[in-house]
């Protein structure tokens, strides 16, 4: 069977099953949330931008947003047989690039997926955040192993 | 003349004098390409971890917002051979004096172009100190849209050419706004749209 290596870029949640692979590239503050079923071998990935969306549950979900990303994937892993209570949630980014920037927003994004994976119950066993370097992500579906790179 | 190929042109003069006299050689610094791109279309203009240097300078006055000069990473090494008057292909790696170099190129270039913009727009732009990263791409460009996200729609991107004869030396410079002066400041740039060549 053919193996996919799916990019999932800034503001997307993609979701992957058996052999396939996915990926986000070059976060910064950003967040990248990956869930995975180890019994079901079913896993998304989120690469959000925001901690939490202004308006939820009005229009088309936006999942630039941590909230709003984290339910969009929970959806469709429910979906695809997947339970809340044997899903595992991992999390990388957060950072802050630019010392002068007034700004905590990677700190908040952490926080915010935090607080969204409690509310929901999800188990979280790993995370790779904070600090002032751009990390990128390579989520194995088949092992649910995340690998995160960075250039120094 | 457009207004945006108008305020290049002196933009770019300013700085190739500016930046002549910093490091005492000839520099001569030209817009290839300007147009007004949406913010999330920023991302791809270079690969998502290609290592940069990306030298921001917040923006604020009558428009608030943020100049990104980015270079990449052999682009970035070249320069500062250059300005720092090393043997060419000598920098591997970017030292304090290399970053502050680097920052005071993004001054340079900002500030020249800022001063024309506000000028040329009647607008009051103040610029800040620089602050240098040095890492992946899409980290550094996202944090500047991350933190734009909810008040930018879109972006005016200047590609600029340092030429040290014989070398060129290639870097993009992106000016984002605030979503409430877009049409203050995109207004009369809207009819360039379109990546217009350069100003010659």
């Amino acid at each position: 069977m053919e193996c996919m290596d799916i990019e999932v870029k800034m503001g997307d949640i993609a979701l992957a099953k058996n052999a396939d692979n996915l990926a986000a590239s070059g976060i910064g503050s950003c967040v990248a949330i990956a869930l995975y079923d180890p019994k079901l071998k079913i896993g998304a990935l989120a690469h959000a931008m925001l901690h939490h969306s202004p308006t939820p549950g009005h229009g088309s979900p936006d999942t630039k947003y941590i909230d709003t990303a984290i339910d969009e994937m929970l959806k469709k892993m429910l979906t695809y047989g997947a339970k809340k209570q044997d899903l595992e949630a991992k999390f990388v980014g957060g950072a802050n690039m630019f010392s002068i920037l007034d700004s905590d927003i990677g700190k908040q994004n952490v926080l915010s997926a935090k607080e969204k994976l409690k509310k929901e119950g999800i188990k979280i066993v790993g995370e790779c955040v904070g600090g002032s370097i751009g990390r990128s992500v390579e989520f194995c579906i088949a092992t649910g192993i995340v690998t995160v790179k960075t250039k120094f | 003349m457009g207004k945006l190929q108008e305020i290049n042109k002196h933009a770019a003069l300013n700085a190739s004098r500016a930046l002549s006299k910093l490091i005492n050689r000839p520099v001569d610094v030209q817009v290839s390409k300007a147009g007004v791109k949406k913010v999330e279309e920023l991302a791809p203009i270079i690969g998502p971890e290609e290592i940069v240097a990306g030298i921001y300078l917040p923006v604020t006055g009558d428009i608030k917002g943020a100049a990104l000069l980015i270079f990449s990473e052999e682009t970035a090494f070249t320069l500062c051979d250059l300005l720092v008057k090393r043997e060419p292909g000598t920098t591997r790696r970017l030292s304090g004096l290399d970053r502050s170099a680097l920052k005071e190129v993004g001054n340079i270039v900002s500030g020249n172009y800022l001063a024309v913009f506000s000028n040329m727009l009647q607008v009051k732009t103040i610029e800040h100190v620089p602050s240098l990263s040095f890492d992946m791409f899409g980290a550094i460009v996202s944090q500047i849209i991350t933190n734009f996200a909810q008040k930018a729609e879109k972006a005016l991107v200047i590609e600029i050419e340092f030429i040290f004869k014989p070398v060129t030396l290639k870097g993009y410079f992106l000016v984002l706004f605030g979503l409430e002066q877009i049409d203050v400041v995109l207004g009369p740039l809207e009819n360039h749209r379109k990546l217009i060549k350069g100003s010659g």
